[in-house]
């Protein structure tokens, strides 16, 4: 049996875990008692974080949405701030499971998780998040991708935990898309995704392109010199055509159960048309 | 000592509050043919239903079984030391403990209910551990030590045929062939060379999971008189009765199996999944009861799938398009035990021609053992496989000949009186005809050309038909046999006591349709009790279309007899009434010259107990044509006399970046002879379709070196309710003579033509076959770029 | 360990592990077997319930964390009589086996608290995390929409 803890502090979880180093962390639930019923096993404690107050809510100062770690996929989905400034997170959301599963999986569970399926992940890698790091001697800050260093790792050590999401409003000029490939078209986990903002001029040139990469590595994959390539070229299906091809050479998929890794390269190399699909 | 069955009397909830729970505000009969709510509605809308996985009885035990890891191997020592020493143990059994036969099955009896000398599948059971608690049963499986000398495995019926294969029953002469049967009509292959057109398909098929929601379960206990009570999700209570007794070795009459409604089964439970062990559990548990509730992951590896195999089919036409000569191989992979394997593989060869005259046929068919998980039963019975292949090839060959191949068909298609491609003589209801002319017809396919070519960037798109067929009932030998019981209450109300278990389909609450029409009652008169072996009768399984054909026909006469003794003791208490002039009304029996009514309840009291409960048999009539078949193909099920019919138009766009096929429309039209209720008629042919659509694009069961591959619902695929379109459902009527007030079963012929209509459909979007089902993206993508 | 909640508009006080799942709990201790299991792994919206109005599934969460909310189970869904959703599900057929239709209503519910007049698709997208394998979901999305409109008329 585990024992549980609902801590309303951060003070309270720093000192169960001293305590007991191998407690387990859980925000929603939707991955970890999932994993606990497959692998059989139960932590000593488990410290759920649903009842701290500061962990919750979304808010927008100076240029930053800051969104609680245990923000819902909901939460995400109702909020008119994401909607309007991050709308690549807005749909990345909403594609994300299933109703239930939205009400319960947290964005903190999901960065957490950090499965190179996670549907926030390409999202919060195309803007360039930051997550905040809390531990009883410090706080540091850290870009997402340094933050996620292989499928289920983090740099989280010790009684650290992830505390807060910082993105970057981006400039309003950017459009933000959100495209996943599933085995079906809810309850997925997916095959390939792909988050990209992009900044087009009136006259169809591209002044800025962003990709982020689903499920084709053992983290989201984003490739700065391939999207600074695409700077100054007119935005339509002969360069989104050329971004899949350019993508589908880069990455590095495997082949799992769900799709092998050259299902996953041929895929890549027409997600990016999809963008004009409405 | 309160036994199980107590709870479980009488199961039509009434509504407290005095709605009714058929929301029927008149006292008036709802007569067949129209829309009646169904009676299960309301338990199950309100949670108050109580399956066989709501039974937490008090003084509860867990049984849970110790699987093989091995596909097969011989069991060299089993060590239950261990485990008989954790805690809350209370017993740790293995076949040397089973009394009996320890053998089930139908109708080959070669399924241990726990291993003795080898196992022959990953998951065959060869431990049963009985402990307090879920937590402490688990604890004590993980203590069982079993030691194996694993053996050469088969995992596809080739090798298994292969001379030295390694043989999974040593006992059977044939190796482990299961079986193999020929039909044949004239001279095929002479045949073809008289075609002027022929064409050929290789398929393969895939295993399909039932996932019936609710997981294989129940409890059981043996009570103060000995007898061995069960209540389990079961398609099948009285087969599973006297299967458990003489595995376990118990006298038949001791033991009592309980059906109440399933949470799903679609054939997966047509036979014994749990029930050897839950009964072998209950005869060493002291008296208490046990339950057995398996994971999602446990009914992955231990229950049946539908028949994987491969199909060949080669069909030759003459100029003008008439179909001349057929010829179909078909073998499948029944894995490590028989099930229902032969009558598979006949159901699908007797199905070969599917709705066609041709002149000359031979079909081939084998189920052959292998160490993979057991075959059995699913929705539609070996036909989809079959039909799958045929649909297919008839499209080819109808390109070839440069005929519209809805035309094609028409020519083709059987008519009554006919006789079809196997031989079999068509004299009973079969409107294939106006499905296919009501088809031609519709604007889905008059418009298809014009729809294909508004196709958006990226996406291509193919509209396609197909043509199925599926005989009811369980063929010219096992006799289809079903006895229906009636009683009436003493305050004036029916209770039908069903013989035949409802698993979803709803042919309880039609019983209460066809009692409520020939005895003029409102559906608030009834209550239903569900299959229960010690008070309803017989009437065999829920299965082959056939569980309102079969005892819909039994109830109608058991009901004639009860309204004639309702009559004639009015006549008796009243003898100024001439018994003419007496008729049945809604409560009473009204005495038509004055209008006065006699209420029901007072001529119940009047009547002797045992007058007031009817019985009656009914036997399905078979089809007598002398075919010139091997005795066991005529045993398992060829000919039928009564089919199904349908013919089924999809619209399909496939994504050429990811080789998604989504389904834009589908409508099928269908001769289920006459519809008793619209709306249930309805619920079957949508469910039918959309798990046919399932196995068409997204459903694959996988299973490598004998183990399963896809564990559980996040990796085998279910369609939701997003991946699936609204499906256009016609009734083409027809009268079966048969079947009880005309009808013929409906559960099936919905699932037949669904993979081949959309195979059809992509094929023509993309311009070539792919042949592997299902017909998932990755398989799309890969052949698209393969022929770019 | 002791938790006090609502189950379906009462006061409860429960005594159990706390890393019980919520399923179990409501099942085997407090009879409500209404609300289903199918999957254990959040996979089939069988275990559908209501926490504070909002659709959870009950396989996925622990005792412990029903301290202070209120739950409602299929059981206390309908009050005196049945609930317009119950009354949908029976008049169009949205009801095969019925092991779903537990959690394919209360899904239903939560779908209508937050729009009242969805769209067929809208439907299709808010029962997605509910499987069904009888119906095809055509005749829950009917049912579903029937009350769509309903809300629709009244508007006007």
């Amino acid at each position: 049996m585990s024992e549980v803890a609902l801590p309303a502090s951060l003070e309270e979880v720093y000192a169960i875990r001293k305590r007991e180093p191998g407690a387990a962390v859980l925000a929603g639930g939707t991955d970890l008692l999932v994993r606990m019923r497959a692998d059989g096993k139960k932590p000593p404690v488990l410290i759920g974080l649903e009842r701290i107050p500061g962990l919750s809510g979304i808010a927008i100062q100076d240029g930053v949405v800051r969104i609680g770690p245990m923000v819902t996929h909901q939460n995400l989905l109702d909020s008119p701030v994401i909607r309007k400034h991050l709308a690549v997170m807005h749909e990345a959301a909403q594609v994300l499971g299933s109703p239930p599963v939205r009400h319960m999986g947290t964005i903190g569970g999901n960065i957490c998780t950090a499965s190179p399926a996670g549907d926030l992940l390409p999202a919060l890698y195309v803007l360039d998040a930051e997550v905040e790091i809390s531990s009883p001697a410090k706080k540091r800050v850290v870009p997402i991708a340094t933050f996620i260093t292989g499928p289920g790792r983090t740099i989280l050590t010790g009684q650290e935990i992830l505390t807060g999401i910082r993105i970057p409003v981006p400039d309003p000029g950017y459009q933000g898309f959100y495209r996943k490939v599933g085995q079906r078209r809810a309850l997925a986990i997916s095959i390939v995704s792909m988050a990209a903002l992009l900044m087009v001029s009136p006259d169809k040139t591209v002044r800025s392109a962003r990709f982020a990469w689903g499920s084709v590595g053992p983290v989201v994959m984003r490739f700065p010199d391939v999207e600074s390539s695409f700077a100054g070229r007119t935005f339509g299906p002969a360069l989104l055509a050329d971004v899949g091809r350019q993508y589908s050479e880069r990455i590095r998929p495997i082949s799992d159960i769900r799709a092998s890794a050259s299902y996953r390269k041929m895929v890549a190399a027409g997600l990016p048309l999809k963008i004009l699909e409405q | 000592m309160k036994k199980l069955h107590d709870a479980h009397g009488a199961t039509g909830i009434p509504d407290e509050k005095g709605e009714g729970h058929f929301h029927t505000k008149s006292d008036l009969p709802v007569p067949v043919g129209s829309d009646l709510f169904r009676a299960d509605a309301y338990g199950k809308v309100t949670g108050r239903e109580r399956y066989a996985a709501d039974e937490y009885p008090a003084g509860l035990v867990y049984a849970g079984v110790v699987r093989s890891p091995h596909p097969h191997a011989r069991i060299l020592a089993i060590d239950t030391t261990g485990a008989l020493a954790c805690p809350g143990v209370i017993a740790v059994l293995t076949g040397g403990d089973i009394r009996g036969t320890n053998r089930t099955g139908l109708p080959e009896m070669d399924q241990p209910v726990l291993a003795d000398t080898k196992v022959r599948f990953t998951g065959d059971p060869v431990v049963l551990v009985v402990a307090e608690d879920r937590e402490l049963l688990r604890q004590a499986m993980a203590a069982v030590k079993v030691t194996y000398e694993p053996l050469p495995a088969v995992f596809d019926p080739d090798s298994a045929l292969a001379k030295g294969a390694p043989v999974l029953h040593e006992n059977r002469k044939e190796g482990n062939l299961l079986f193999s049967g020929v039909i044949a009509k004239g001279d095929a292959d002479f045949a073809f060379s008289e075609c002027a057109a022929v064409r050929e398909g290789i398929f393969s098929l895939p295993r399909q999971e039932h996932a019936y929601l609710e997981t294989e379960t129940g409890v059981a206990k043996v009570d103060g008189d000995g007898v061995l009570e069960m209540i389990v999700s079961t398609q099948s209570p009285f087969r599973d009765s006297r299967e458990i007794a003489a595995a376990l070795g118990i006298p038949p009459e001791k033991v009592r199996v309980i059906a109440p409604y399933l949470g799903g089964a679609f054939g997966g439970k047509d036979g014994i999944t749990v029930q050897g062990h839950l009964g072998l559990a209950a005869l060493h548990s002291g008296g208490r009861p046990v339950k057995i509730w398996n994971s999602r992951e446990e009914s992955f590896v231990s229950s049946t799938k539908r028949h994987p195999g491969r199909v060949s089919l080669k069909l030759g036409c003459t100029k003008d398009g008439t179909l001349h000569a057929l010829s179909c191989r078909l073998i499948f992979d029944t894995g490590a035990y028989a099930g229902l394997g032969g009558p598979v593989a006949v159901y699908g060869m007797g199905h070969a021609a599917g709705v066609y005259r041709v002149a000359h046929s031979r079909v081939e068919g084998m189920n052959v053992y292998t160490n993979n998980p057991p075959s059995g039963a699913f929705r539609g019975f070996g036909i989809p496989q079959v039909i799958a292949a045929l649909e297919q090839v008839v499209d080819m060959l109808a390109e070839s000949i440069g005929m519209d191949p809805l035309e094609f068909r028409l020519k083709n298609a059987i008519r009554v009186g006919d006789e079809t491609g196997l031989g079999i003589r068509m004299s009973n209801s079969a409107d294939i005809v106006t499905c296919l002319e009501k088809a031609r017809d519709h604007p889905l396919w008059t418009g298809r050309d014009e729809w294909i070519r508004q196709a958006p960037d990226y996406k291509r798109r193919g509209v396609g038909i197909a043509t199925g067929v599926l005989g009811i009932g369980y063929g010219p030998v096992i006799p289809d046999i079903a006895s229906a019981k009636l009683e009436l209450l003493t305050d004036g109300r029916f209770r039908i006591y069903a013989g035949v278990a409802d698993m979803g389909q709803g042919n309880n609450s039609a019983n209460i349709h066809i009692a409520g029409d020939v005895l003029c009652q409102s559906p608030d008169r009834f209550e239903l009790v569900q299959p229960d072996t010690f008070r309803c009768l017989n009437s065999s399984s829920s299965a082959a279309s056939r569980t309102t054909y079969s005892y819909g026909n039994a109830l109608i006469l058991a009901a004639g007899v009860l309204k004639e003794r309702i009559l004639d003791k009015v006549a008796q208490l009243h003898p100024l009434f001439r018994r003419e002039n007496l008729i049945l009304v809604p409560g009473a029996v009204r005495h038509t010259p004055d209008g006065s009514d006699i209420a029901l309840h007072t001529i119940a009291e009047a009547m002797q107990e045992a007058d007031r409960v009817a019985t009656a048999t009914w036997t399905a009539p078979v089809n007598r044509q002398q075919l010139a078949v091997a005795p066991d193909v005529k045993m398992y099920g060829f000919p039928h006399l009564a089919y199904t019919f349908t013919t089924h138009l999809t619209r399909v766009e496939i994504d050429e970046i990811t080789g998604a096929v989504a389904v834009d429309a589908y409508l099928a039209w269908t001769d289920a002879g006459r519809i008793m209720n619209p709306h249930v008629y309805e619920q079957q042919i949508q469910g039918g379709v959309i798990q046919g659509m399932g196995y068409a694009l997204w459903e694959d069961f996988r299973v490598t070196e004998g183990a399963v591959v896809t564990k559980n619902l996040s990796t085998y695929i279910l369609p939701t309710s997003m991946d699936v379109p609204d499906i256009l459902s016609v009734p083409v009527e027809t009268y079966e003579e048969s079947g009880p007030f005309g009808m013929k079963g409906v559960g099936e012929i919905g699932i037949v033509a669904a993979l081949p209509c959309i195979a059809n459909a992509v094929a023509g979007a993309i311009g070539f076959r792919v042949c592997d089902a299902p017909l998932t993206p990755e398989r799309i993508l890969t052949a698209l770029r393969r022929a770019a | 360990m002791k938790i006090r909640c609502i189950v379906n508009g009462k006061q409860t006080d429960l005594e159990t592990a706390p890393d019980r799942r919520v399923v179990d709990l409501l099942r085997e201790d407090l009879g409500l077997c209404g609300t289903k299991e199918a999957c254990g792994s959040g996979e089939c919206g069988a275990c559908t319930i209501l926490v504070d109005g909002e659709s959870r599934l009950s396989c996925l969460m622990i005792a412990a964390q029903l301290e202070g909310k209120e739950i409602v189970t299929i059981e206390g869904f309908s009050k005196e009589h049945l609930h317009p959703i119950q009354e949908a599900f029976i008049v169009h057929g949205a009801v095969q086996c019925g092991f779903c239709t537990p959690g394919m209503v209360l899904a239903a519910a939560d779908l209508l608290k937050r729009n009242p007049a969805p769209d067929r698709h809208e439907i299709r997208r808010a029962i997605s995390g509910n499987l069904c394998r009888c119906t095809g979901y055509q005749k829950i999305v009917d049912a579903i929409e029937s009350l769509a409109r309903v809300e629709e008329e009244s508007d006007e």
